[in-house]
């Protein structure tokens, strides 16, 4: 157990989420989005709905990217909907 | 020093499955067919009984299991004794909640327990949350009784890949 | 490999997102195992499996198998969550034994009692089904052929099961095991109101000041009504939470106010509360007025044991009237009441005084908004109808019903006890839409829907769960059909009920599982069944919701639904094997034709064609019969509710729903039943209207304490309640098949106060024997486990194969209800 505090780099993280946006300003949100390290959007409809995805080493550093997409006054929601965990240390991998 | 335990591990197990398979061609052998069918009663008659296992430990190894598919709530890898989860006090919580983890270095709880009944996203996690048990639970050390055939996504995903490549 | 697990969860977290957004991802976008055949997870919902909550998950599937299933995010009753077992849904389906193939006892090459199971064709199954039907049909007429159903069949198996009995062999011999788990609810919904089911719904939780669990361990056995009620406990710090067990479990972590009380002095509990509000002058007059009528209830009921039994013996009024009761007036009930005293009922029970009466405040003040709920506690109870009856009355004094918030709330523990054993009425003396077989007037009205001749349907109700392994015993139930439960780990008594009856060599029992359960090894002819999504069907849950699910995967092969089964049985039968020529000749165009033509295969079902299911969608049991057969199944029953109060939306509508709570009148649902504004069948200008009863009064019921069957005694000197745990559902068949599931909760404990282990010099782990005068089993002991009994009773859970405890139990019922009493009996605990 204390072996793997050491290597919390060794952490994959990827979160999913949707951004409900103002239908004027998905354009500015897009790019809010695509701004940020590590993101990428999956999909939009006509409803200004933004489906898309953070990935990062920490569920700090995927909290940070999100509370700067949060503050964008183009968005009125931003729903996380699913985060994993992958750990990659050489440990985890010998288990499987 | 943990791959060493994890041979020794290895080890021990195949060797109880080892005991236990003789011992189900055994009892297999000598039963009628009838009986065969009683899987969860280990072949015994319903007018019988069994003697009764011992308790299970709980497994304590802090060791994460793989989880069956993503969405899956992971099971609890260490023991739970004594813990108190109750109006005062959650005791799961003193590990795993956000403000607890660096020092803990326990798995934060999900991004999804922030989320209310409407899905929006609460300061600290929903209520609706709070007994952990309800979804998260321990493992004993014990056999499944029955195997269980489900398959992983990811290995029919596997499959594919690799028969698309040999083709 | 790492890269490929990265895009692989990644591409999950991008499906997970777009199915809650409802947005499609272009094949291009998801940038992992490319091709997009290869990563196609189809995702729909479905009706949890579990119990009577109703979540609604969403099952993902791939190559033909459920890889995922998760909690419904649109589902207004779960939004997005599940219990571990509803987690653990993609599992259940896929334990390594299977049945893929009828089993039948042989010798030889021929059916044999005493035989082995050998695998045999469908065709040879059912060719031996049918000669042992008629042939007990023969001897006995209908009275010798029976089945035992379900609360977890699905509405239409249970509506076809119910034609095929009740009209086509013309038996009422037919009983769901939701005898076992709501027959009480039913009884006493249909004593006060005069119609099934609860007033309020879910929404109620969100409402309430405070909630009354009565014998309902919401924490493991409803978890996700639990969250419920724990996400308002914890938001609204002015709510409050009353918890009334004969054990300490976990419902009591969120308790303000915890109580332990004696067994079955719950009778007295309520009518102290009764009393309070009388006293203390929270009356609400003009509700009572306006609203309701007071009766004066039969006593000395019996206790539903075979009748040379001597507790029968000594009952005055175990009979027919049982059930009959006097008007009196307010004043004579109160009066009634008025013997509960604080002092006598904190005494009888064993409650604090203080307890009793903070519990009894937050009835009787009227600025708060009170929802009780229970379960088994009250509904598995000798006198289970009259504490369904005593807890109406309290918020019948106080006019809390019916307004959000304020709700006697009947938990179901089945997925469809509702749907399909309650509303469907797949019991020995109903019909669908509450009706009942001993009304000429009901009988009427199904023979026309039916389409059948006046007189198919007989008036005498048949054998009730309890009695049917009596009977099987006593050798008067010959053919038996067993579909959809596993009654011999679920009965009481089975050592000397359930056991021999089965055996009973005049018997022959045909039991339909997807597993080889307790109750299939005990059987004779074994049929391998679909289940869950490898069907189309319809649950209905215990807030009146009725949710439906496509077929998603195909069953193992060799396997079939419990409504292929009885429809493809149903050709067997020619209307001249089974109905008398006296009846045909009030229908000839009957005659000649099968049970399958006369029954399903109507102009009523066959006019929804196949085409009307969408080509991309599986269904086995439609294509096989040439129409669209649930559809066909559920618009035909849903004839009988629409315009009487139990109104269903139209078939196709629940496809895209997650659910509708009926009476669904003009396309919106019902919420809370019985007041004006919330429900269309209440007359206006009335603000309440009771419309089950005729003059559209409820009644409150003026009912004593009686006594337990058994009670401790000097030799066997423990109380025994016995139950359901988390982790597992019912028996286990399906649960104990899941690893994870399995290794959270493997064994069946017994649990046991310290004290009581010690003076029995008995130590957590020992092995020990459980004893009653009706049998034994053993166990380990469990002194420090999730459930606290005082000293004087154990709990020791049912779902375990291998530790039958209803050896020990006591068949005593309800003589109203006729659902046993499985949370009190004597035993002894000695060591092995």
């Amino acid at each position: 157990m204390t072996d793997n505090s050491k290597n919390i780099t060794s952490e994959y993280h990827v979160a999913s989420l949707i951004a409900y946006c103002i239908l004027t300003e998905v354009e500015k949100v897009k790019l809010a989005i695509t701004n940020i390290e590590r993101t990428e959007i999956h999909a939009i409809n006509e409803q200004g709905k933004i489906v898309f995805t953070i990935e990062g080493t920490s569920h700090k550093d995927i909290g940070k990217k999100m509370d700067i997409i949060r503050v964008h006054s183009g968005i009125l929601n931003l729903s996380p909907v699913y985060h994993q965990v992958l750990d990659e240390s050489a440990d985890n991998d010998a288990i499987e | 020093m943990k791959n060493l335990n994890l041979a020794s591990i290895t080890g021990l197990t195949v060797l109880v499955l080892a005991l236990l398979f003789s011992s189900f061609i055994a009892s297999a052998a000598d039963k009628s067919e009838i009986n065969t069918l009683a899987t969860l009663r280990d072949h015994t008659e319903i007018t019988e009984q069994k003697e009764p296992v011992r308790i299970p430990n709980v497994v304590n190894k802090d060791i994460k299991q793989k989880r069956n598919y993503p969405m899956q709530p992971p099971v609890i890898p260490h023991t739970t004794r004594s813990y108190e989860v109750n109006m005062n006090n959650n005791k799961c919580l003193s590990c795993h909640s956000r403000q607890r983890t660096e020092e803990s270095q326990a798995p934060m709880v999900s991004v999804t327990h922030f989320m209310n009944r409407d899905g929006n996203f609460l300061a600290e996690i929903s209520p609706r949350r709070y007994f952990c048990n309800q979804c998260h639970v321990t493992q004993v050390d014990a056999e499944p009784l029955v195997e269980n055939t489900f398959t992983d996504m990811h290995s029919l995903m596997k499959k594919k890949v690799t028969s698309a490549e040999n083709d | 490999m790492t890269i490929n697990r990265r895009q692989f969860i990644k591409a999950n977290a991008v499906a997970a997102a777009a199915a809650v957004a409802g947005v499609t991802i272009p094949a291009t976008a998801s940038n992992l195992i490319t091709s997009s055949d290869i990563t196609k997870l189809k995702w729909d919902k479905a009706a949890c499996r579990f119990c009577g909550t109703g979540c609604s998950v969403n099952v993902g599937v791939m190559d033909g198998k459920v890889v995922a299933t998760h909690g419904d995010i649109k589902s207004p009753v779960n939004k997005g969550l599940s219990c571990v077992k509803g987690y653990f849904l993609s599992k259940i389906m896929y334990g390594k034994d299977r049945l893929t193939t009828p089993l039948l006892r042989m010798t030889n090459g021929k059916y044999d009692k005493e035989g082995e199971f050998t695998p045999v064709s469908w065709d040879k199954a059912f060719d031996i089904m049918a000669e042992k039907a008629k042939a007990a049909l023969k001897k006995d007429g209908p009275k010798a052929v029976g089945m035992f159903g379900s609360g977890q069949w699905t509405v239409q198996e249970g509506y076809a099961a119910l034609k095929l009995m009740k009209a086509g062999f013309r038996t009422n011999n037919i009983d769901p095991n939701a005898r076992h788990c709501m027959a009480s609810a039913v009884g006493g919904f249909m004593r006060t109101f005069g119609i099934d089911e609860p007033m309020g719904c879910y929404d109620d939780l969100e409402a309430a000041d405070a909630f009354v669990l009565w014998g309902s361990n919401m924490a493991e056995m409803h978890p996700i009504l639990w969250t419920r009620l724990t996400d308002r406990r914890l938001s609204a710090p002015h709510v409050k939470v009353a918890v009334l067990s004969t054990f300490e479990h976990r419902s009591f972590d969120l308790a303000d106010n915890g109580m332990i009380f004696t067994p079955q002095t719950d009778l007295a509990i309520l009518n102290y509360i009764a009393h309070y509000i009388i006293e203390t002058g929270r009356v609400n007059k003009d509700f009572v007025n306006k609203h309701t009528n007071f009766r004066l209830g039969e006593t000395d009921i019996g206790y539903g044991l075979r009748p040379e039994h001597p507790l029968e013996q000594k009952a005055k009024n175990n009979g027919k009237t049982a059930g009959s009761s006097t008007p009196i007036d307010f004043d004579e009930y109160a009066k009634f009441v008025s013997t509960y005293t604080l002092e006598y009922t904190s005494k009888l029970s064993g409650v604090p005084e203080h307890k009793l009466e903070a519990l009894a405040e937050l009835y009787a003040d009227p600025k708060i908004k009170v929802t009780s709920f229970w379960t088994m506690g009250f509904n598995q109870h000798t006198r289970g109808v009259w504490a369904n009856n005593l807890v109406y009355n309290i918020h019948l004094l106080t006019g809390k019903i019916s307004t959000p918030g304020n709700s006697p709330f009947s938990l179901t523990g089945q997925p469809s006890a509702c749907g399909t054993a309650r509303e469907v009425g797949t019991f020995s003396h109903r019909l669908p839409a509450d009706m009942v077989v001993s009304n000429p007037k009901h009988r009427a009205i199904a023979e026309k829907i039916w389409d059948l001749p006046e007189g198919t349907i007989p008036a005498t109700p048949g054998y009730h769960a309890v009695l049917q392994n009596r009977m099987l015993k006593d050798g008067k139930l010959n053919f038996y059909w067993v579909q959809c439960n596993n009654n011999m780990q679920a009965a009481a008594n089975i050592n000397e009920e359930a056991y021999p009856g089965y055996r009973n060599p005049k018997n022959f029992i045909v039991v339909s599982d997807p597993y080889p359960t307790v109750t299939a090894q005990a059987a004779d002819l074994i049929l391998p069944t679909a289940m869950w999504v490898e069907k189309e069907g319809v649950y209905g849950n215990a807030e009146r919701r009725t949710q439906s699910w496509y077929q998603m995967v195909e069953a193992p092969k060799g396997a079939k639904s419990d409504l292929w089964q009885l429809v493809e049985f149903s050709k067997r039968f020619k209307v001249e094997d089974v109905w008398s020529e006296e009846l045909i000749a009030k229908k000839p165009s009957v005659r000649g034709k099968t049970l399958f033509d006369v029954l399903y295969k109507t102009a009523s079902l066959e006019k929804f064609a196949l085409d009307e299911i969408p080509e991309d969608r599986l269904n086995d049991e439609s294509r096989d019969f040439g129409f669209y057969i649930q559809k066909g199944l559920f618009e035909e029953y849903a004839s009988f509710g629409r315009g009487h109060a139990h109104d269903l939306a139209p078939y196709d509508r629940y496809h895209q729903e997650r659910g509708l709570r009926w009476p669904v009148v003009n396309g919106k649902e019902t919420k809370w039943r019985f007041k004006e504004g919330s429900d269309p069948y209440v007359k206006p200008g009335s603000g309440w209207d009771f419309y089950g009863k005729k003059d559209g009064r409820a009644i409150i019921f003026a009912l004593p304490y009686e006594p337990a069957a058994e009670s401790p005694d000097e030799e066997y000197d423990l109380w025994l309640s016995t139950g359901r745990v988390l982790e597992h559902w019912h028996s286990g068949s399906m649960t104990q098949r899941v690893p994870e599931l399995y290794k959270a909760m493997p064994d069946a404990l017994v649990y046991m106060h310290p004290d009581d282990a010690k003076a029995r010099n008995m130590r957590r782990g020992d092995l020990v024997k459980l004893i009653s005068r009706r049998g034994e089993v053993q166990t380990r002991v469990e002194t420090r486990g999730r459930n606290k009994p005082p000293r004087g009773l154990v709990f020791m859970p049912w779902f375990d194969a291998s530790r039958l405890v209803n050896k020990v139990t006591l068949d005593a019922t309800d003589p109203l209800s006729k659902e046993t009493d499985y949370k009190k009996c004597a035993i002894k605990i000695v060591k092995v």
